[in-house]
């Protein structure tokens, strides 16, 4: 704890100094990363790191519309489809395998259509949010994003049951980013990116709207904040999110796109990690994600035999956390981080009000 | 390939059979609704617990079929009481005051119901499993112009008005009946009346899930059983149950009956391989121009 209370002292004396100087030494504080896992560890764990990167990024986009927003969610992982399949499609060769759609745009040009087309495909999917609410509102997300992963296994174009091969991987110059370790430094910098503008967007004017309208819309409305507006606007910010993460899911190696990457598990899984991480903390998202990409990752491959039955428990155990935690630490992880905040801001406080006590006297 | 009269009602009369189930699974969902304020996310497992209730008494036991229906709705009733008791009943008692702004019970809901599919799993495990029922005494239809209607279908389309009926007298002319809609109504006013408002709540999900099984059973010979059914068919019920108003019964079943029938013309006419994805186009359409419904009173909105 005093350790914890030192640290964050610490990166608040930093943000005193300059606003951005704390980010520009975790990023290069992040950078030697995968050269230590290497060497300490294995190559493979670089990959798991990498997927934690997009996982956290999924995480604090959706932390946007839920968490700052209030609006409730549930097809978020369709719009990661839709971004991965465009930039994916979009990148691809033409005349490619199994009648796979490609126009061979390079990977550069690729990923900011896909963020785009995706930011609009989360306008549509926040339209419904302009006259509904609570339920309504997750049944609508929730069948828009299932009917996306439908449509893609079933249009050949899209790569239907065989998926999406040979993806390209991004390149600069002459050096392609094909391998695990110059791919950290990509989705890294993404990651890192998206929780700082994720905090840009909570200070700002914006992100107040976004609070008001979650605490009450009525009274939001009546402040003069154009209430259809920024709903719509945490979509699109939250779709952008998930677009990048999309593409760039898409085009780490080894290429490979299936319908089966944005079932109702990774929804589940995506939903695990806003609620440990508390809705509407992003520090908790992205707690929550790393600890939950870590579990996903090492239960993935986890089957025990019941009955002479493979039994994979992944999605059993991902089910009932969520409903436990629901039940019993609502808060989740970030309701930690919150207390631990009052505390800290009470001690100090209550110190100064000391310290100014005995200079009085 | 012109246009044929005969196919298409026999499109429409296969619509309307399956839609009546979806129908039947999208009352309980409303009667959930109505009376907890809460959308079951996990109604689509229970519709599957049922439908394998059914298979294991059915065929395993050697029950006969009406019998094994009605026992089947019995199991599934007291497992979704027993899931309602000890799980949600935490969330519901707080009072609306959850603090994840109302998410609390979807993803509960959500959870439990990825928990439940795997709990199924445990049991049956992933093969499509046939649902071999004997319905010899069911005389097969024949409508004019050569369409011939299975016994299946036949037999659903029986249940299913029965089952309406009963749900009907049960809500209008019975005491419980009576205490339902008091508790659906406003809760507090229930419990000063002298209701026990925990007993009817458990009451309405029982007969909530009994609905979802029964439906469960009904689809069993039709298609075959398989762990995985729920999902699609809480979709396509929640489709229902929203495009006739969410809360109203008689709306249940007639949105169950238009999703029915535009799937399967949709099937027919558009394309095959994409059945599955109308029912949600019709929700969208539905919830765009009128999101409380067909038949929906001004939507009851949780935040």
């Amino acid at each position: 704890m005093i350790v914890l209370s030192k640290l964050a002292d610490l990166f608040e004396d930093l943000a005193k100094r300059h606003r951005l100087l704390p980010w520009l030494i975790a990023y290069v504080l992040l950078l030697p990363l995968p050269f230590v896992l290497a060497g300490l560890f294995n190559e493979y764990l670089i990959d798991l790191v990498n997927r934690i990167c997009l996982f956290i990024l999924l995480a604090v986009g959706l932390n946007i519309v839920k968490g700052f927003c209030g609006q409730v969610t549930v097809g978020h992982i369709g719009l990661y489809a839709i971004g991965a399949v465009t930039s994916a499609v979009l990148s691809l060769e033409p005349g490619g395998f199994g009648g796979a759609l490609g126009f061979g745009w390079p990977v550069w040009l690729s990923i900011p259509t896909a963020v785009l087309v995706t930011a609009f495909a989360g306008l549509i999917i926040g339209l419904p949010s302009v006259r509904l609410q609570g339920a309504y509102l997750a049944l609508a997300t929730l069948g828009l994003g299932e009917s996306v992963r439908i449509f893609i296994a079933v249009t050949p174009a899209l790569g239907s049951s065989t998926g999406l091969m040979m993806i390209p991987a991004p390149s600069v110059g002459s050096f392609t980013l094909d391998s695990f370790t110059s791919y950290y430094y990509i989705v890294m910098t993404a990651a890192l990116l998206g929780i700082y503008f994720s905090f840009s967007i909570l200070r700002s004017a914006t992100g107040r709207a976004f609070q008001a309208i979650r605490e009450d819309t009525t009274a939001a409305a009546v402040n003069g904040i154009n209430v259809i507006q920024y709903k719509l606007l945490a979509f699109v910010f939250s779709a952008v999110y998930a677009g990048l993460a999309g593409a760039l899911f898409a085009h780490m190696q080894p290429g490979y796109l299936h319908h089966n990457n944005f079932t109702v598990i990774e929804m589940v899984t995506l939903l695990l990690m806003v609620v440990l991480g508390g809705i509407g903390n992003v520090w908790g998202g992205v707690i929550g994600a790393i600890v939950v990409a870590i579990a996903y990752d090492q239960t993935k491959d986890l089957v025990f035999y019941f009955m002479d039955r493979p039994i994979v428990i992944q999605p059993l155990v991902f089910g009932l956390s969520m409903v436990l935690l629901v039940m019993f630490m609502p808060r989740g992880i970030g309701g930690w981080i919150e207390d631990f905040q009052r505390n800290r801001r009470f001690i100090r406080r209550s110190e100064e009000r000391l310290s100014g006590s005995t200079r009085n006297t | 390939m012109g246009f044929d009269l005969n196919s298409f009602l026999a499109f429409i009369i296969f619509g309307v059979t399956i839609g009546v189930v979806y129908g039947i699974v999208a009352l309980g969902i409303s009667l959930i609704y109505s009376g907890l304020d809460i959308v079951h996310f996990a109604h689509g497992e229970m519709y599957m617990f049922g439908a394998f209730f059914g298979l294991v008494l059915a065929d395993n036991v050697g029950l006969p079929y009406p019998v094994a229906l009605v026992g089947a709705m019995i199991i599934t009733a007291i497992v979704g009481m027993s899931v309602e008791r000890v799980f949600y009943r935490r969330l519901t008692r707080a009072g609306g005051g959850y603090t994840v702004a109302g998410m609390g019970m979807i993803i509960c809901g959500f959870g439990m119901s990825v928990a439940m599919v795997n709990v199924a799993y445990f049991i049956w495990g992933a093969e499509a499993e046939p649902f071999r029922a004997n319905l010899d005494y069911i005389p097969r239809l024949q409508f004019p112009g050569d369409i011939e209607v299975p016994e299946s279908y036949v037999l659903t389309a029986i249940i299913s008005v029965i089952l309406m009926i009963g749900l009907h007298y049960f809500l209008r002319y019975t005491k419980p009946g009576l205490a339902v809609r008091a508790v659906a109504h406003n809760k507090d006013i229930a419990y000063l009346m002298g209701i026990n408002v925990p007993l009817m709540i458990s009451l309405i999900f029982g007969v909530a899930c009994a609905l979802a099984a029964a439906a469960g059973v009904l689809i069993g010979p039709m298609q075959s059983v398989q762990v995985e059914m729920g999902y699609l068919m809480l979709m396509k019920a929640f489709a229902a149950a929203v495009v006739g108003g969410f809360g109203s019964l008689p709306g249940a079943i007639i949105g169950g009956i238009m999703v029915g029938v535009f799937e399967n013309l949709g099937a027919a006419y558009i394309s095959a391989s994409h059945k599955d994805i109308y029912a949600f186009l019709l929700l969208i359409l539905v919830l765009m121009v009128k999101p409380s419904g067909l038949f929906g009173v001004e939507a009851k909105v949780k935040a």
